[in-house]
């Protein structure tokens, strides 16, 4: 049932419900829906059934409630009895004023008639009356048009009769647009009546014009006139009927010389960049020749202009004149960064090529000039991009090859000088290219992207070009199919080992120095290029560049004790390919390919101390190979001994058993280590690699008894000074016995010197060398 | 003195350098080797590989009189063979006949068919006509080249010519040409150099100092291979004789001898007095025209050219043979007399 809370409301909406049924004629309609919803309960709906309400009242509700809903009923029933009462009223009212209204209308329409008939007649006469003034003023208006019309005629055929004057009035005051004005407004007269009345002015203005015409083109095709004057003239000789074909193709044709002169020839190129440069600084100095170069283009385009509304068929020539300028620029562009060009200076020539091109873009939009240059420019700074790199490279290696190595001391100034080359050179080219990509002109915006790709891989074949290039100058690889001349030149004469161990350095400088400062550039500058740039090679990958350089440096360092230890091995191949050891004397002196061998260590070693690091723990190095090392040495060295004190041939077959066997025991010492980039490694190695030579040379002889004596001196006077170059010293002893050993293997009668006479000998030795290192240094 | 990984080894008694390819024994994979040793008594070995190829047997033993420098098979007859040998003071060369039945000999003794006793001089080696029944042979020493003929029923060889290289080249060994059999190439000073044996005379050279080893590649002609003391080993193609087509490292040492494979062209084995051998692959293409093409990207693709090290010897490598019957079979010979057997099957090249 209804709730407390909103009695009040049900109570307003029954009473609006009740009324609106009492208004609208079908009820059935408005109140459908709501009848629907409230089937049972609602009183107001039509299909309201009391009897069933009833009932359902009785069953639902207690008698408290029946009796509440009974007062509450009759109270609504009172309040609808007087509800409707005051409608009635209301009602009856209405009707009231109403019959009221319509007496009034009635009575005052009533005597509307008269008035009207009144009306009409006044308006009939005022129309005969102005139909009387008409026709009595016709004639009179008739006259006056007349007379007008002759006054016209009369008119016209004075200004034809004035015309010859007229217009030699406005040749002297030059005003030839007024001039054929006038005679093209007398034009069709002069045409009908030309022969008869008029002959002689038509004669006079024909002459007239005629000199017109001929000042008309003397105008167009005098330098000296202004375009717009020029354009007029053209205009008005188009106007007046003149065939204007040949003198446009004779225009053109003028336009086409001008451009030679706004050519930017490369030599004159820079000189321009430089004023442009200097010009900006200074306004005032506008006499520069960017100025002149600016203005020359300013003209030009403005007669493009000019020609071009003159002419409006000859567009397709002046686009042609137009790309052919622009693409003349880019050509000698092109020209231009074929020297070597600074990227301020390539800018500067760009900003001009692109004013130019700005400006006739303005004149002639249709031709596409934007697009055109650039795809020009794309194709010019790629071009520079990619010079610039090999400038640089062709910097670091006129930097390698500029001094000459023989000099003492050089290879440090050479190392250091083609380091700051490398830095230098990398560092300007960032700069440059920084540049480039600061400059706003519209054409680097959109090259952008671009650009950073080319940059990227600019670098990226740069160093891979040098890679190649360090191992053609080092000879490593010949130079035989590409990049001859000065190279060329240069590798088929001896090179310098030297600048081989500078190389390797440097490689190293540049893996780990130059390549990760490239690479924080690049990602601090130049990233994000766009990926189409480079969709088929790689751009920079420093990783892959440090490993080729690795690998690069690792290959010129073995290159470098390669070509040192060759020169060694020259040095005893001779030793040992001369003498007759079959037949040799007894020793009397340490022989002097051992001066020759350490001579050529020592120029190692001094090569090496001015370019590698040292080694970081000298002479503890050793103890890094194998602890059995050690005993292997003494091993060897007790059998050495051993072999000594025995000369009998029988025992040399136990010997040889017992070489085999104290190899099966002992761990192979490593002779052929890595070699590092320190002084004492690249040393070490030479020197191993050396007797290893050695000990090959000895082991294709055969001796004599005197022949291995020899042998065994030589190589102990080597031991001491050895000793004291290398780190590893195990290996080195191994090696020398190795030799000793091998020797004694091609003895045919093994006694070795006392070690009396042996230290005896290598005294002399020692002071002789001595006594001559006295005699060059007082001398 | 069984050792290593897959190798198959075998022990000399005393030091030896050199080891040669029976190729006339068609029904085993045989190679002869002889002893370097100064005071001993030398002997020649005939090593035959068994049948499963596990093991190494030694077929005959014969004692040699003087120490071996080199040793040859001849091609046609696999008891023939070739040494040259020193006394100490001197050198020859002769050929030799290992005697029929010697299994059931205690010692049997070779048989000396012929001493090339008119060739005086520090002799390098001896070559036999490259392939066929040819009884044609070649000994070189330091400055000339003799060509002999060989009669192997009278036992008797004649100098048929003599060409002199001249004092300065001191020849240091060579190789006969299997396309061109009357060029042989011979190992000098500071140059390869190639003789015609008709016209006697040098007609090519490659400018090249301190070539130990040469060797053709038989299975495509004008390709040679070298082995370089200092600078590896260079592939050459003699029609452009300036520049070597390809380079490979070869050893941290001298690269003492260098052979190609006689079946799988671009299989290139060498040895190395690092004590190691090693298998490189050079790539056929690089032997076309497209040279320059090959140049260019050769030095990323050096570092995949070798295909195997074998590292397991104790001195210097200084013989090295291929088998000719199995031609995935090489046989080397460290100093210390150990011969080892290796198969490069895995290795071989996809056809």
């Amino acid at each position: 049932m209804a709730t407390e809370a909103a009695p009040m409301d049900e109570k307003a909406k029954r009473m609006r419900d009740l009324l609106s049924s009492f208004y609208t004629p079908d009820p059935s309609i408005s109140n459908n829906a709501s009848s629907i919803s409230t089937s049972f309960d609602n009183i107001n709906s039509t299909s309201f059934d009391a009897d069933q309400y009833m009932d359902l009242m009785i069953k639902k509700s207690n008698l408290e409630v029946l009796l509440q809903r009974h007062v509450q009923m009759a109270a609504e029933i009172k309040n609808l009895d007087t509800d409707l009462q005051m409608l009635v009223y209301e009602n009856y009212n209405k009707f009231i004023s109403a019959t009221d209204t319509i007496k009034r209308m009635k009575s005052n329409i009533f005597g509307m008639e008269g008035n009207m008939d009144q009306l009409l007649q006044k308006i009939m006469s005022v129309q005969s009356r102005s139909d009387g003034v008409n026709t009595s003023l016709f004639e009179k208006r008739e006259h006056i048009e007349k007379l007008h019309r002759t006054r016209n005629l009369l008119r016209k055929v004075q200004f034809i009769y004035d015309l010859p004057a007229r217009l030699q009035k406005c040749i002297k005051s030059e005003a030839y647009g007024d001039a054929v004005r006038f005679y093209i407004g007398a034009m069709p007269i002069l045409k009908v009546y030309g022969d008869t009345s008029f002959q002689d002015c038509r004669r006079a203005s024909e002459e007239a014009i005629e000199i017109i015409i001929k000042n008309l083109q003397t105008k167009l095709f005098s330098d000296s006139e202004s375009i717009q004057a020029r354009a007029e003239a053209a205009v008005l000789l188009k106007q007046l009927n003149v065939p204007v074909d040949s003198l446009k193709a004779k225009l053109l044709e003028k336009l086409e010389q001008a451009l030679d002169g706004l050519q930017i020839k490369p030599e004159e190129a820079s000189k321009l960049a430089e004023y442009n440069d200097s010009s900006k600084d200074e306004e005032t100095n506008d006499q520069g020749p960017a100025k002149i170069h600016e203005d020359a283009v300013r003209g030009f385009s403005e007669a493009m202009r000019a020609y071009r509304e003159i002419f409006p068929d000859s567009e397709e020539r002046l686009f042609k004149l137009a790309r052919a300028l622009t693409t003349m620029h880019f050509e000698n562009m092109e020209l231009y960064i074929r020297k070597r060009v600074s990227a301020a200076q390539f800018l500067g020539i760009f900003r001009i090529i692109w004013e130019d091109v700005v400006l006739m873009d303005e004149v002639l939009p249709e031709a596409a000039l934007s697009d055109l240059s650039a795809e020009a420019a794309q194709v010019t700074l790629k071009q520079f991009v990619a010079r610039t790199f090999s400038h640089l490279q062709q910097d670091i290696s006129d930097t390698l090859l500029k001094f000459d190595i023989n000099q003492k001391e050089v290879l440090k100034v050479v190392l250091e000088a083609s380091r700051k080359a490398v830095l230098q050179g990398t560092a300007d080219i960032f700069q440059g290219f920084r540049q480039l990509l600061d400059e706003n002109t519209v054409i680097f915006v959109k090259m952008k992207d671009l650009l950073i790709g080319w940059i990227q891989k600019g670098f990226q074949d740069f160093f891979r070009s040098l890679e190649a290039h360090f191992l053609v100058l080092s000879g490593k690889t010949s130079s035989s199919n590409e990049t001859e001349g000065l190279i060329e030149g240069k590798s088929s004469d001896k090179i310098q080992a030297g600048l081989i161990l500078v190389l390797a350095q440097l490689s190293v400088f540049i893996e780990q120095k130059v390549i990760p400062r490239i690479t924080e550039e690049i990602a601090a500058s130049f990233s994000g290029g766009s990926s189409q740039a480079f969709e088929n090679g790689p751009a920079f990958i420093p990783g892959e560049l440090c490993r080729v350089f690795h690998a690069a440096s690792e290959k010129l360092l073995q290159h470098y004790i390669d070509t040192r230890t060759q020169k060694i091995s020259v040095v005893l191949r001779k030793r040992f390919k001369t003498p007759n050891w079959v037949k040799h004397k007894e020793p009397r002196e340490v022989h002097m390919f051992v001066d020759m061998f350490l001579q050529e260590l020592e120029e190692v070693g001094k090569e090496v101390k001015q370019i590698l690091p040292q080694g970081t723990f000298r002479k503890h190095k050793r103890t890094d190979s194998n602890g059995s090392n050690t005993t292997t040495s003494s091993r060897s060295n007790t059998l050495h001994n051993d072999k000594m004190n025995r000369s009998n041939s029988q025992r040399a077959r136990s010997q040889l058993f017992e070489t085999h066997l104290a190899k099966l025991f002992k761990q192979k010492v490593e002779i052929f280590t890595k070699v590092e980039f320190t002084q004492e490694s690249v040393v070490t190695t030479t020197v191993k690699l050396c007797l290893k030579s050695l000990q090959e040379y000895v082991r294709l002889q055969t001796f004599n008894r005197s022949g291995f004596q020899q042998i065994q001196l030589d190589i102990q006077y080597l031991k001491a000074p050895l000793k004291e170059t290398v780190e590893d010293e195990a290996a080195i002893d191994f090696l020398l016995d190795e030799v000793i050993v091998a020797a004694s293997e091609r003895c045919l009668d093994v006694i070795p010197l006392e070690p009396p006479i042996l230290d005896k000998l290598i005294q002399a030795k020692l002071a002789k060398s001595k006594e001559h290192n006295n005699n060059t240094v007082s001398s | 003195m069984q050792g290593g990984s897959s190798g198959i080894g075998y022990g000399l008694k005393y030091q030896a350098r050199c080891i040669s390819d029976v190729k006339a024994d068609t029904d085993y994979t045989s190679f002869l080797t002889g002893t370097l040793s100064l005071k001993e008594e030398n002997e020649v070995h005939l090593l035959r590989l068994s049948s499963g190829g596990s093991e190494l047997i030694c077929e005959g033993l014969f004692s040699h009189p003087n120490e071996i420098w080199d040793l040859a098979s001849c091609p046609f007859d696999q008891r023939i063979f070739s040494t040259v040998f020193s006394t100490g003071e001197s050198f020859g060369a002769a050929i030799w006949q290992i005697p029929e039945l010697y299994g059931q000999l205690n010692s049997p003794q070779l048989e000396r068919i012929a001493s090339l006793d008119s060739h005086v001089g520090k002799i390098n080696c001896v070559l036999w006509w490259p392939s066929g029944r040819c009884d044609k042979l070649i000994s070189m020493d330091e400055q000339s080249i003799y060509l002999w003929s060989l009669d192997c029923s009278k036992k008797s060889a004649e100098v048929l010519s003599k060409d002199s290289a001249g004092m300065l080249h001191s020849l240091s060994g060579g190789a006969w040409n299997p396309h061109d059999v009357n060029s042989v190439a011979a190992t000098g000073e500071s140059s390869v150099q190639f003789w015609d044996l008709r016209t006697k005379k040098k007609v090519n050279s490659i400018e090249r100092a301190h070539v130990r080893n040469v060797d053709y590649n038989p299975k495509r002609e004008h390709i040679l291979v070298t082995a370089e003391d200092e600078s590896g080993i260079h592939v050459w193609d003699l029609r452009k004789a300036k520049i070597p087509v390809q380079e490979l490292p070869g050893h941290t040492h001298w690269t003492w001898a260098v052979r190609c494979n006689p079946e799988y062209d671009g299989l290139i084995l060498s040895a190395g007095t690092d004590s190691a051998v090693n298998l490189w692959y050079a790539s056929a293409s690089s032997s076309d025209d497209k040279i320059s093409e090959s140049s260019v990207e050769s030095p990323r693709q050096r570092v995949n050219l070798l295909l195997n090290s074998y590292t397991d010897y104790e001195d210097s490598v200084y013989g090295l043979a291929w088998s000719s019957r199995e031609p995935w079979i090489f046989a080397s010979l460290s100093y210390d007399g150990r011969v080892v057997i290796e198969s490069v099957k895995p290795f071989l090249p996809r056809r």
